[in-house]
């Protein structure tokens, strides 16, 4: 019995072998970089399970050029080191293109490797500015920059009629650069910032900062960390009788700023990466996301999916898997239609349309600002 | 906003922040001036506090609803479990440590917070919860001045516990052993007073004040997390020391003093909000390099 059911096993594993080096013939092989361990896993997970099931559409319709796209996938851990590894591996499995990217300091070392190697990159989920001084030409950003937000938070205050700002962030790198920027951009714009002021981390009373602010009679108060603290201002401001707008980052984009503020959040504006609830054309991507894995898509998920469509889509344009030519063909993407919005590209490789949505508290919920 | 208005309102929020500081710097005092310990856990036991409200308050919110009734039974149920909590970590980390050198019960006492804070991590994921009671934003309102009625309502309970505090230590027989464990514990011994009864009743009372404190905050701020009582801890701490370490009403009066600082500290022309700290706690460094003991502290031979 036991070598019997051995020799089956061998014998199968044997036909499984021939059959992916015979299916490896024709395949077009595509490389995820995502982290699948540590803090950030779950984010990364949802990513990898997106881009398979922009994979398995596109397969279903034909493939590539007739070919079949396989992935293979190189886990970044969200870290520097463990993303360099990842991504060597990725580029000596000869994968034609790499789709991923969602931690900026893991992303951020691998953009030389696969630049060194002509792999295209289409970096899905990270953001930092530091991405763009350091692409060597081969990757491309789908994910809104910071500068994006500031676009989107400015269009929002200058529709509002807003004339006087006042800006409130924490002193950490992030909040405090979407703070300065905004800062820059309004005040050269010769409007005015009344009031740019700090709080604390983890410091529950802000009642004092929030005197201070009224006192400056801003038309709007824009809060650029994140949603704990943020919550407590958005509370406090209201209970001190500030009846006029206020904006979040989205740093603060979570259904927890909601349950903490309660009805003082609400007609409070937020402005976020493009998630899945608040995408119209989302929709189809949703429900089989949910039928292949019984869970609802995370938030960069829709633009992990747009990622390796994009990505299918160059090849295509290209019409060949040299690499040069599909970074060529990626660079002059002209509107490519994601469901997370049209996809062109700037002379950096950023996106030169914003993705960002803005959302409004509405009965305890975001909803998407009509 | 006239400038009249702001002043008025910074006054009315730094009394409110204040009154936080103060209670919780209550617990330090208490114990600095028993045992001569820096109870490091005691902003943690704010903490905790402020945990066990909620759990009580989610409980019996469905018997008595959302009120006023039970947000102060809540409160109460919640000072007299961490009161209990207060003595146990006494019981079982401090008193064993009694007489060995000041720095090894110093190092228990953090060891005690990093129990407490990281224990709370654990069960709550890490996450923030969310106080949800609604209090509505009704309140006096004098034109550009505005107190919510819930802040009324924290400053006068926070001023009845420190009353009653005051009067227990002052009035009666086991506030007496108190303040006689304070200036001699030996000869108190020797007195018959029951020196570790006494201590454990300090711990008590000061962890069951930080307890109210905490609750109050959930209920006021609305939201809890398990890292709420460092930054607290702090600066109760240092309005402990202003107000001279070991004195009740130095603390309250040190703890009132941080307030205002703060508030009208944020308030300060042409310099940002970011600078408040270093402003209130410039002043106070001058206070202690001018009066060392702090505002009602006595002068103490031994120093650690």
């Amino acid at each position: 019995m036991q070598t019997k059911k051995m020799t089956a096993l061998v014998g199968g594993a044997l036909a499984g072998l021939l059959m992916l080096s015979q299916a490896n013939a024709a395949d077009l092989k595509i490389g995820i970089m995502v982290p699948t361990t540590g803090s950030e896993a779950t984010a990364g997970k949802d990513m990898e399970n997106s881009i398979k099931l922009a994979v398995n559409e596109i397969n279903k319709a034909g493939g590539v050029l007739g070919m079949n796209v396989v992935t293979i996938t190189g886990d970044d851990g969200c870290d520097p080191q463990m993303a360099t590894s990842a991504a060597s591996k990725l580029v000596s499995s000869d994968v034609v293109g790499v789709v991923g990217g969602y931690c900026s300091g893991a992303t951020l070392p691998t953009l030389k490797i696969y630049g060194d190697a002509g792999t295209p990159f289409v970096v899905a989920a990270a953001n930092s500015t530091k991405l763009i001084d350091a692409n060597p030409g081969t990757s491309f950003q789908i994910n809104s920059t910071g500068f994006d937000q500031v676009n989107t938070a400015v269009n929002l205050f200058q529709s509002k009629g807003i004339k006087k700002l006042a800006i409130v962030h924490q002193g950490d790198g992030y909040s405090e650069d979407l703070a300065k920027l905004t800062k820059e951009k309004w005040t050269a714009m010769g409007l005015e910032v009344v009031a740019y002021e700090v709080v604390n981390k983890g410091e529950q009373d802000q009642s004092s900062l929030v005197t201070k602010i009224k006192s400056k009679a801003p038309d709007a108060v824009f809060w650029t960390a994140y949603y704990s603290d943020g919550a407590l201002l958005i509370k406090q401001l209201r209970q001190a009788g500030f009846r006029k707008l206020i904006a979040v980052g989205d740093g603060s984009n979570s259904p927890k700023l909601l349950e903490i503020a309660g009805k003082a959040a609400e007609g409070v504006f937020c402005f976020s990466n493009p998630t899945a609830d608040y995408l119209p054309a989302a929709k189809a991507y949703t429900a089989s996301y949910k039928s292949n894995y019984n869970q609802a898509p995370d938030a960069y998920g829709p633009l992990a999916y747009d990622g390796m469509k994009l990505m299918a889509d160059a090849i295509t344009r290209a019409g060949s898997t040299d690499k040069a030519a599909i970074v060529k063909a990626l660079k002059e993407t002209k509107a490519f239609n994601g469901i997370t919005g049209a996809v062109s590209f700037t002379d950096q490789n950023t996106l030169a349309k914003s993705n960002f949505v803005v959302l409004v508290a509405k009965g305890g919920k975001w909803a998407l600002n009509k | 906003m006239s400038t009249t208005d702001i002043i008025l309102q910074q006054l009315a929020n730094g009394l409110i922040m204040g009154s936080f500081y103060a209670m919780v710097a209550l617990g330090y005092t208490m114990v600095y001036g028993i045992i001569k310990l820096l109870n490091f856990a005691h902003g943690d036991l704010y903490m905790v506090g402020g945990f066990v409200g909620f759990l009580i308050l989610s409980a019996i919110s469905s018997l008595l609803g959302e009120s006023w009734t039970a947000i102060v039974c809540s409160m109460v149920l919640s000072m007299l479990a961490v009161g209990m909590l207060g003595v146990i970590i006494q019981r079982v980390a401090y008193r064993p440590m009694l007489t060995a050198p000041r720095l090894s019960i110093l190092i228990t006492a953090l060891a005690v917070s990093m129990i407490l804070s990281n224990g709370v991590m654990t069960i709550t994921d890490g996450e923030y919860m969310a106080f949800n009671t609604d209090l509505g934003f009704d309140g006096l309102d004098f034109g550009n001045v505005f107190i919510s009625y819930t802040q009324l309502a924290l400053v006068i309970s926070a001023s009845v516990l420190m009353v009653i505090l005051y009067l227990f230590v002052n009035k009666t027989l086991y506030g007496k052993a108190m303040r006689a464990i304070a200036i001699d514990q030996d000869a108190c011994k020797l007195m018959g007073i029951n020196v570790n009864k006494i201590i454990a009743l300090t711990f008590f009372i000061g962890s069951s004040l930080a307890a109210a404190a905490g609750v109050m905050a959930g209920v006021y701020y609305g939201s809890l997390h398990f890292s709420m009582g460092f930054v607290i801890g702090l600066k109760a701490f240092t309005a402990a020391v202003i107000g001279g370490i070991g004195s009740i009403p130095g603390a309250m009066l040190g703890g009132l003093l941080l307030g205002l600082l703060e508030a009208f500290g944020t308030q300060i022309p042409f310099i940002g909000s970011e600078w408040k700290d270093v402003f209130s706690f410039g002043l106070l460094i001058l206070l202690l390099i001018l009066k060392p003991t702090g505002i009602l502290g006595k002068t103490e031979i031994e120093r650690m």
